[in-house]
């Protein structure tokens, strides 16, 4: 097992040089290795999630060596709850986004090239368990985004690019000072993560260390998960981002910020989480009804979807701010409902604008009569976003609101009026694009019919189904995974 | 006295004299022959680093040293020449009828560098430095006919000779006060008395003397001058190898020559670094000059560099070796990509990269890659040289100057990143392809190789340079 969880960064990131070798013509090679890649990696996270033991605590298929002794930096893998969770989430849309990036035409080599290299970096955040391998591959999924916005991007997309890059950078340098501080602080030399957790378990860190240390990683790791105000790089972004990076970056990108959180700030300063956890659930409340009120007045797609993930994410966010041990399952299970929602959503919508080439919501009308498929997956999705039971938002939902009703009643009850903005804007977008008149301009529509354009969407939708259904299988891996971060 | 510790120079030497004499014999030397030569003669004085790198000691009643930093620097300062050759030979050889003349002085250039890396004596620093510089001066106004390149010649040599002058003086009043110029002698007879007035006046010389190599606040204002003028490898040379040298100065003089000024030189140096970086950054954003654009990149990387001389000790000093080298190696491709670029459209504009993806696909990416390094975007070799420099900080106490360098990144990310729209968003309205000759491919890709290399596998450069730093002390 853990030559698998070794090659799950560095496959996609050597099959990316690979394909450079590929001449740019043979597009048809070009698809099969990309996608053969990510199947492969999406199978190994299978094998390892069927393989994980729930019943034991602590991280499994723990590899180490040693990186760069002379400051202790090792290259660490190691799986628990939380990212198994969300390797999970990434093997199910990276491999739904590979099959959607074949779709491009113009310069496929290099969109492909990158996808690789941001796959496979994604991978590395999510395994490594080292503190500088984290930070490592963290930054190293800004490299492929910049390019990928900015050549194959639409309306505003230099802007768009530039913004993301530049606020996602400035947002990973001020956690990068605290990662230093940390480090400097615990007096230890490394960057070993087991090793740090077993020491600081004896030997916690000074509060007022913590109280200052820990905002830094909060609004650092905060900006990619539009803590609100720090947002507004994300609709403008996924606007302007092709199909499979808006998939990619709204359905796991975005989680990378509360994973990091959960991984650094939760377990070493919890103190320091808890100061600041009156601020963070205010910012949080705030995101989510100021977002779901912006998505009200959008008239773009993208825009609406865009601003509804940094709604969502809000939730995630009070589900940190409130550590208590259901918030924060709660989170961790959002991050994957909302992860897969948003990925399939992003998805049916560049299916769509590759055909249109409009995304304003009055441009279309009674697509549940031209492309029934097509509607019945928006629909769905549409319906997981604003949590409806049967999905595994809904419990991911319910999950944090139980959990942090004692600490913010009042931000809580705040939040679930949020579900009402959701719908709102949700049920009017749904309305308007999949019943009424039908637009003449678009009566030929092609529904999604081949099977590998079915397939992204029947998967993503199917795993909100069954863990919405069946929570337990995420949650019980998941909830001693919390239990170890909070002791 | 063993002689045999010179070897790397009489290579050196040896080689010059080859270009000499092959220049004054054949008529087709210079043209066909001398760049091929030089690069063959790196390779050979490469050689003669690495057989002799574990044999130290010193030579001339101790005014000349091989210590595992000067074998370090010479190293470095090698293994820049090489693509500075590279780049000559692409600029000068179908274009000039003499580009042997460039070599000549290059050569010239490395002997008074790997004097500079070995001096252990004021004096010969002193003369080894004005070798690098007065072949600097030559260099940089080599382009006899453009106005622009003779421009750039005199701002350097008129201001280079005030820093030299600086230095001189400074070097004077140390020999006024302690009686010797051996650097030895200074440590020594320093740190017995309480620092006089005097000292401390020509320790603020010292550091203007070094402030103009490296291109520090408030000694700064030449750089954008002399790198829009000077001819395109003069001027990765002026970026890598010069800044490397005043930095080796720094060294060898501020940091191990005044060991009672510590806490002096810390203050100093952390405000300076602040301010470089932020000027370099700021001064960037609004270029439209290419080689402008890497002037004002070169000095804020100049404040990084010196944020490891405020932070002291083994392990600032450490980062900033590794830093140099990294800055070293990602400058150098950038510049490589630059001189082909300009020689083959005559231009430097920033516009002129409009739509390079498309006509040069290799130029493009290997561009994207040392920009991404000099961002300091990981896993590159530039990545990981700010990390320790600002680990190093902030072990050193210096937290508030790791923080700016921080968020320093982010300024810099817009305007490499603007290169980067240029060359892979934007059209351009020529789409006649580049031609890259064989050997810059072959420069290039070895480049990018190291850079992806070094950043990913650091240990090896890091104990290197852990060595060379703990020798200084």
């Amino acid at each position: 097992m853990i030559f698998m969880i070794l090659l799950l960064p560095w496959l996609p990131m050597l099959a990316a040089l690979g394909i450079l070798l590929i001449p740019k013509g043979n597009e048809d090679l070009l698809k099969k290795i990309t996608v053969a890649i990510c199947s492969v990696t999406s199978v190994m996270v299978l094998i390892l999630f069927f393989q994980f033991d729930a019943a034991r605590t602590g991280y499994q298929f723990v590899y180490r060596f040693d990186w760069v002794p002379e400051l202790g930096i090792t290259y660490q893998v190691g799986l628990d709850g939380i990212n198994l969770t969300l390797c999970l989430l990434h093997a199910l849309v990276s491999f739904a986004g590979a099959l959607v990036s074949c779709y491009n035409k113009e310069r496929l080599k290099e969109y492909l090239f990158f996808y690789l290299i941001l796959t496979g970096a994604i991978y590395g955040v999510f395994t490594s368990l080292d503190m500088f391998f984290l930070y490592l591959f963290y930054e190293t999924t800004l490299i492929p985004l910049y390019p990928m916005i900015g050549i194959w991007g639409s309306k505003n997309k230099e802007y768009g690019a530039m913004k993301l890059t530049i606020f996602i950078t400035t947002g990973a340098v001020v956690a990068l000072f605290g990662i230093l501080l940390f480090y400097q602080q615990t007096g230890l030399h490394t960057f070993d993560l087991i090793q740090i957790q077993r020491h600081l378990a004896s030997h916690p860190l000074p509060l007022d260390f913590q109280h200052v240390v820990a905002p830094l990683l909060l609004a650092g790791f905060g900006v990619i998960a539009s803590l609100w105000p720090l947002h507004s790089w994300s609709p403008i972004g996924y606007a302007a981002a092709p199909t499979s990076v808006s998939m990619l970056h709204a359905g796991v990108l975005k989680k990378m910020g509360p994973y990091l959180i959960f991984r650094l700030a939760i377990p070493f300063m919890p103190e320091g989480i808890r100061h600041w956890s009156g601020p963070l659930s205010v910012l949080a409340g705030i995101g989510i009804i100021y977002a779901g009120y912006a998505a009200i007045r959008q008239k773009d797609l993208k825009f609406i979807v865009g601003f509804s993930s940094v709604s969502h994410m809000g939730y995630i966010l009070l589900g940190i701010a409130a550590m208590s041990p259901a918030a924060l399952s709660g989170a961790v299970l959002l991050m994957f409902s909302h992860g897969v929602m948003a990925a399939c959503t992003f998805g049916l919508i560049g299916f769509m604008y590759e055909q249109t080439h409009a995304r304003g919501v009055s441009d279309y009308g009674g697509l549940s009569v031209t492309t029934p498929f097509w509607a019945v997956c928006f629909i769905m999705a549409s319906m997981a976003s604003l949590g409806l039971p049967g999905f595994s938002n809904f419990a991911s939902e319910l999950l944090i609101f139980i959990g942090s009703w004692s600490r913010f009643p009042i931000i809580v009850s705040f939040a679930v009026f949020g579900i009402l903005v959701t719908a709102l804007y949700l049920l009017r977008m749904v309305q308007q694009i999949c019943y009424g008149p039908v637009n003449p301009k678009w009566s030929k529509l092609r529904d999604i019919r081949t099977f590998s354009e079915r397939l992204p969407f029947v998967l993503l939708l199917g795993a909100l189904l069954l863990f919405g259904f069946w929570p337990q299988g995420l949650l019980k891996i998941i909830e001693p995974a919390i239990g170890v971060l909070l002791p | 006295m063993n002689l045999s510790l010179l070897i790397p120079e009489w290579t050196a030497l040896g080689v010059l004299l080859v270009l000499l004499i092959g220049e004054i014999s054949w008529k087709d030397f210079s043209r066909k022959y001398s760049g091929l030569v030089s690069l063959a003669g790196c390779g050979v004085v490469f050689l003669a680093l690495l057989l002799g790198r574990n044999h130290y000691g010193s030579a001339f009643s101790g005014t000349f040293e091989v210590t595992p930093l000067s074998v370090f620097f010479k190293m470095f300062f090698i293994l820049t020449l090489a693509p500075v050759i590279q780049m000559a030979r692409d600029s000068f050889e179908n274009s000039m009828k003499n580009p042997g003349e460039y070599l000549l002085i290059l050569w010239c250039t490395l002997i008074g560098l790997f004097f500079l890396a070995s001096a252990k004596d004021l004096l010969l620093l002193f003369i080894s430095l004005e070798i690098v510089t007065l072949s600097f001066y030559i260099t940089a106004a080599f382009l006899k006919k453009d106005l622009m390149s003779i421009e750039a010649g005199l701002k350097y040599l008129i201001l280079g000779s005030l820093a030299s002058a600086f230095l001189i003086y400074a070097i004077s009043l140390l020999y006024v006060m302690t009686g010797t110029t051996s650097l030895d002698g200074i440590r020594t007879a320093s740190s017995i008395l309480n620092p006089p007035p005097l000292m401390m006046l020509s320790f603020v010389f010292l550091i203007a003397g070094v402030g103009f190599k490296i291109a520090s606040v408030p000694f700064q204002l030449w750089v954008p001058d002399v790198y829009e003028g000077a001819p395109s490898p003069t001027v990765a040379f002026l970026s890598v190898g010069s800044k490397a040298a005043g930095f080796l100065i720094g060294l060898k003089v501020l940091v191990a020559g005044f060991p009672f000024l510590s806490k002096e030189l810390t203050l100093l140096f952390s405000v300076l670094a602040a301010l470089t970086i932020l000027y370099g950054n700021l001064g960037a954003l609004l270029q439209t000059n290419v080689k402008r654009l890497f002037a004002y990149s070169s000095i804020t990387h100049a404040g990084y560099l010196m944020i490891g001389i405020a932070a002291g000790k083994v392990s600032g000093v450490q980062a900033l070796l590794f830093y140099l080298a990294a800055y070293g190696v990602s400058n150098l491709a950038a510049f490589s990509v630059i001189t082909l670029v300009g020689k083959a459209l005559k231009n430097d504009r920033l516009e002129t990269y409009k739509g390079l993806s498309q006509r040069s696909p290799y130029l493009a990416g290997m561009m994207f890659l040392a920009l991404l390094s000099l961002a300091g975007v990981p896993p590159l070799a530039g990545f990981f040289g700010k990390f320790y420099i600002l680990l190093a900080a902030v072990q050193a106490g210096l937290s508030w100057l790791a923080l700016l360098g921080l968020l320093a990144v982010s300024i810099s990310l817009f305007y490499y990143l603007t290169l980067v729209k240029k060359m892979y968003i934007e059209e351009s309205v020529q789409t006649s392809p580049i031609q890259v000759s064989s050997g810059s491919r072959v420069l290039l890709a070895v480049l990018a190789l190291l850079i992806i290399v070094v950043g990913l596998w650091q240990a090896p450069l890091l104990s290197w340079a852990g060595q060379a730093a703990a020798s200084l002390f």
